[in-house]
């Protein structure tokens, strides 16, 4: 009750039209579009996919075994095929967040500090626009790159560094690459903001004191930029972990994308249950990897996001 | 069209922090009032309050003898001219003047005839249709009163609608300020910390400090005749000198200081001083002299000597105590000695308060 | 000084490599739209054609698709934009404890999957459906329907961030001073509050719409029969790559170019403008200026432009060109399979034919599609030319770009 005092000074402030405007639309939206759907997720996941004749009968009963199943599979041993697609997921998607992180921090240290101001509005545009095409086709261009007989081949071979076209598919090095790419954007941006705040004076400072660059990265601009990339590396993380079109673009034959099994579970296999199961697995990693960066860069969920 | 406004025992808290504490005060119809303090002391909180964006935690506000208590600000005849004045940037200084029209609903005709008549009274006729980021600081200065006019209230609030303004046209804006109260003839109430506005423009100044309102009087008593310590040395410049009674003879009393300098003044309000007690000496620059020929002489050595025209500083050392000295340059001024000077004051211009906090600065 | 001049350097090399990152595939992209070749590649070129863009503009599943799309981002845009305005405001308002608790309650549809929204939102207005007793054809089960809650729900959080940042800057004095003149709360805020949040209804208007259009995850679930834009597109690039796909990224770039260039014109010209003074009197003294450097002159000049490429694009005939490949084509590929039957006559001599990899390592999973020889086995990777005949006589790539090749597979029905 204390808390829906809070909303009085909305009120207050709006007259009783847009304050009743705002309460009704944001329960809406928290309610029907975010948490009840959640809700029915979970609990189809631990119902049994019966045929719509038997639900609501004597079999439809709450069972952990969609779950069991991710587990053991159904002959008891590890289901070692969908564990280990987990696995490669998480750890590749720590690997491409990684990649992100290396590659987007010196381009966020150069937006704030290092670059002129119109050099930087340049960059911002030319950071921006690439994001204005489809995902789909993106995944689609690095198709393109990394083919047999595409630039990365044609290059590779015609400067012998290779003798034989790589199948880059295949390999999933188009996939990391793509993947890297996909989510660059939500990388830089919360680097940039956090160390655009950052005195400049401070790193002219610590370079009149003779400090190295490094040391002036490590001590000064890293410890400013620490809730930038605990949040850029949720973020990408959590989007790499979740996405599906790279990898159904991108993706080798053999190598499956944890969320392409739940694609299959709801799509070829019809067994809604179980594809329910799987999202709150996918959900539950997730959920789990980012308390854990905010153990690690010790931040609060507050600054996730910004 | 004047009406009073009547602070009964209002005080206001915002959680533990009491913002105002209990200020009991009535200010006259067509009265120019000002509240002044340093920042913190509670009197914005207080303008807000007589403006109804905050509630009183205690006691009442009444205006023209109504009960505020539960009157919203857009309800009250009241207008208030924000610190940063709050003009509408994206509204042409027309539009911003017409705007308390326009939610009235008033026709568009009226609307510009009645802008423009004020864009007359400030002197801004015929720019009505510039935007509000095209004018002066000055200007918007008048576009924010005439906005505020356009109300018709009772009241014109005012908080520190002078302190953007640069030196030169704040001084300019006081007298337009005055004379735009004369002419229109509203109570006025202003919020300040700058001391000399407060004085130069007001019938009554009340003093702040700490959410208590010190004490209540026109600038002249204020000035002459301070209640409290605070308010002696927030108003004008003064010496406070620290020390112990050791002699009353009706309303002079005898102090001794740290460094056993015996100073006699006047006991202020006719408050009883025992033998003993801690209270201190006050006694303006302008009343010293450096000839040493009155009842109380302080000798000391001279730190510094600024001379600014029309005047002269002196800042004077004497062991514990450092005093300041003015001298009025009437043509006649006296050649300072160099070295050591006497600093000399008469009774009458040195006045006796109860032992107080001061005014920083 | 040397030291510095070598990290600026370093620097410089650095923001341009990974600018030749950034841009490098979508140019490529670009390129090989013009490409005749029939699989999207640069080198080698074969003849310069604008036929793919006539392909494209026969493609009726997409552009049915697009249709689709426009109608749900068109939905998205009238409820994300509202819904983000009130989860902004009520961010603005409320105290710091539930701020916090708020915050991340809205910003989580972000950070989720887009997959467990797309399912969940399929879910609950299913379960919701049948709880009712709607049938199949009711509105619980239709694609639009879903597809706009699902997408609503995510997009209204970078609705909200929008207008977070707009309102960081709102000085609340302007409303405090709206209410003080006489205005109603309801009119402090029309008249004061949504004017000057204009601009970011517009730029949240536009980031809704162009989100919906791309978003794939959350719509592949929630569009259940349907299909939109970018569900197509997936389906038409999982299905076997062509330049026609290339061509759609050359239109989407050249329409986002295009938008992007009137709208820098408009906010320069309204910057000026605001700023007043000799910046405005620079615009509007010089009638000629004023004119070409309005933004809808920058429009109208772009689209003309885009007009006489589209024209002179219709008229370019590259049939003779691509002939005479083709024949030169049909003779290397001749001496291809000659060379080829040769080899595998040796090789068969030499060794046996390697077991299929993987393929019967969970038999009782449900993706047999996937697994099935025929998805991987194919060419062997180091495999030059193809041992499929004729179909596809230019395309040098084997099974692993042939349609059941794909790890996806074709979404059921």
């Amino acid at each position: 009750m204390r808390l829906l005092y809070d909303f009085k000074a909305l009120f207050d402030r709006y007259g009783v039209g847009v304050g009743s405007f705002v309460a009704v639309v944001i329960s809406l939206w928290v309610f029907i579009l975010i948490l009840l759907p959640q809700i029915a997720m979970i609990d189809m996941s631990f119902g049994h996919n019966l045929p719509p004749a038997e639900r609501g009968g004597p079999n439809d009963v709450y069972t952990l075994s969609n779950y069991a199943y991710f587990l053991f599979g159904n002959d008891g041993g590890f289901n070692t095929l969908h564990l280990t697609i987990m696995a490669k997921t998480v750890i590749a998607s720590v690997v491409v967040t990684v990649f992100d992180l290396i590659l987007c921090y010196p381009i966020a240290y150069v937006l704030a500090h290092g670059a002129k101001p119109q050099a930087a509005r340049l960059m911002i545009i030319g950071l921006i626009v690439p994001y204005w095409v489809n995902e789909v086709l993106r995944a689609f261009a690095f198709r393109i790159l990394f083919g047999s007989t595409g630039l990365v081949n044609g290059v590779g071979l015609a400067l012998g560094l290779w003798s034989d076209p790589i199948d880059f598919i295949r390999e999933d090095v188009a996939l990391y690459a793509g993947l890297t790419y996909a989510y660059i954007l939500l990388m830089i941006f919360p680097i940039y903001n956090a160390i655009e705040a950052l005195d400049r004076n401070q790193i002219e400072a610590a370079r009149d004191m003779g400090a190295s660059w490094w040391r002036i990265h490590w001590r000064v601009v890293i410890p400013m930029a620490k809730p930038g990339i605990a949040s850029g590396s949720t973020m990408v993380f959590m989007l790499t972990t979740g996405s599906l079109a790279a990898p159904q673009i991108l993706g080798g034959p053999s190598n499956l994308w944890f969320t392409q099994l739940v694609y299959q579970w709801f799509n070829e296999a019809s067994n809604w249950a179980r594809g329910s199961a799987y999202a709150v697995i996918l959900v539950a990693v997730c959920i789990l990897f980012t308390f854990l960066m905010m153990r690690v860069f010790k931040v609060s969920i507050g600054e996730i996001g910004r | 069209m004047t009406k009073t406004v009547t602070l009964d025992h209002v005080s206001i808290r915002f959680g533990n922090y009491l913002a105002v504490d209990d200020a009991h005060l009535e200010i006259a119809g067509g009265e120019f009032f000002s509240f002044l303090g340093p920042s913190g002391c509670g009197k914005t909180t207080l303008l807000r309050c007589v403006s109804g964006f905050v509630q009183p935690t205690e006691g009442r506000v009444l205006i023209g003898g109504d009960d505020m208590r539960g009157v919203g600000p857009n309800k009250r005849p009241t207008a208030l001219i924000f610190q940063n004045l709050a003009l509408f940037p994206l509204m042409t200084v027309a539009e911003n003047i017409a705007f308390p029209l326009e939610v009235r609903g008033v026709s568009k005709k009226e609307r510009r005839k009645r802008a423009d008549e004020l864009l007359d009274l400030i002197a801004l006729a015929g720019q009505g249709d510039k935007k509000v980021t095209e004018l002066s600081g000055g200007q918007r200065q008048r576009v924010a009163i005439a906005r505020a006019l356009a109300v018709q209230p009772d009241i014109l609030l005012l908080d520190e609608p002078l302190s953007a303004l640069d030196l030169k046209l704040r001084q300019h804006m006081r007298t337009e300020l005055r004379e735009i109260q004369r002419r229109v003839g509203l109570t006025f109430i202003y919020i300040t910390h700058d001391q000399g506005e407060a004085l130069t423009m007001s019938d009554r100044v009340a003093v702040m400090s700490r959410g208590v309102i010190e004490q209540v009087a026109d600038p002249v008593t204020l000035y002459d005749k301070p209640k409290t310590a605070f308010v002696a040395s927030f108003v004008g410049e003064t010496n406070a000198i620290a020390g112990k009674v050791t002699a009353r003879d009706g309303d002079v009393v005898e102090i001794e200081s740290a460094s056993g300098l015996r100073l006699r003044g006047i006991a202020a309000g006719g408050r009883n001083y025992p033998i003993g007690e801690t209270c201190l000496l006050f006694v303006r620059p302008e009343q010293l002299r450096p000839d040493g020929g009155a009842a109380n002489v302080i000798q000391a050595k001279l730190a510094g000597d600024e001379f600014e025209g029309n005047a002269r500083h002196l800042l004077l050392d004497a062991g514990d105590l450092r005093l300041r000295m003015m001298l009025v340059n009437d043509g006649r001024m006296p050649d300072v000695p160099d070295g050591v000077v006497k600093a000399g004051f008469d009774v009458e211009s040195a006045l006796v308060l109860p032992d107080g906090p001061l005014a920083k600065g | 000084m040397t030291s510095t001049a070598f990290n600026r350097l370093g620097t410089i090399a650095f923001c341009l490599l990974f600018f030749g990152f950034l841009f490098g595939p979508l140019i490529i992209m670009v390129v090989t739209a013009f490409n005749s070749s029939s699989f999207p590649r640069i080198l080698p070129w074969d003849c310069f054609t604008t036929d793919w863009f006539g392909k494209l503009a026969n493609d009726a599943k997409l552009l049915h698709g697009l249709g689709n799309s426009l109608i749900i981002g068109a939905g998205v845009v009238a409820l994300a934009t509202p819904v983000g305005l009130a989860g902004a405001l009520a961010l603005s308002e409320v105290g710091p404890r539930l701020r916090g608790i708020l915050y991340t309650v809205f910003i989580s549809p972000i950070l989720m999957p887009g997959i467990v929204i797309g399912i969940s939102t399929l879910l609950f207005w299913g379960r919701i459906g049948s709880g009712l007793g709607f049938g199949f054809d009711s509105i619980f089960f239709d694609g639009f329907f879903l597809t706009i809650l699902g997408q609503v729900c995510f997009i209204s959080a970078y609705s909200m961030l929008v207008f977070m940042a707009r309102l960081q800057r709102f000085d609340h004095t302007l409303t405090e001073a709206a209410l003080d003149m006489g205005a109603t709360p309801a009119q402090a805020f029309t008249k004061i509050l949504l004017p000057f949040l204009r601009p970011a209804i517009f730029s949240s208007a536009v980031l809704a719409f162009l989100a919906s259009l791309e978003n794939y995850n959350t719509t592949v679930f929630s569009i259940v029969a349907e299909s939109t834009f970018t569900t197509e597109l997936a389906s038409k690039v999982r299905l076997g790559i062509d330049p026609s796909i290339s061509a759609v990224a050359v239109v989407i770039i050249a329409t986002t170019l295009i938008g992007a260039i009137v709208h820098e014109a408009y906010q320069r010209r309204a910057q000026a403008l605001a700023q007043g003074g000799a910046a405005a009197q620079a615009i509007l003294a010089n009638p000629a200026a004023a004119f070409i450097r309005h933004p809808a002159t920058v429009g109208a000049l772009l689209l003309a432009l885009a007009g006489i490429a589209v024209y002179y694009g219709k008229g370019h005939d590259s049939k003779a060109c691509e002939q005479s490949i083709l024949d030169a084509k049909l003779l290397e590929q001749q001496r291809l399979q000659d060379e080829m039957r040769a080899r595998t006559q040796q090789q068969q001599q030499q060794a046996p034919a390697p077991a299929a990899p993987a393929g019967s390592a969970a038999p009782s999973t449900p993706f047999g599609g996937v697994f099935a020889p025929g998805g991987l086995g194919g060419a062997p990777a180091p495999a030059p030319a193809a041992p499929k005949p004729a179909p596809a006589p230019a395309t040098p790539f084997g099974g692993v770009f042939a349609p059941d090749g794909l790890s996806g597979g074709k979404p059921a029905q």
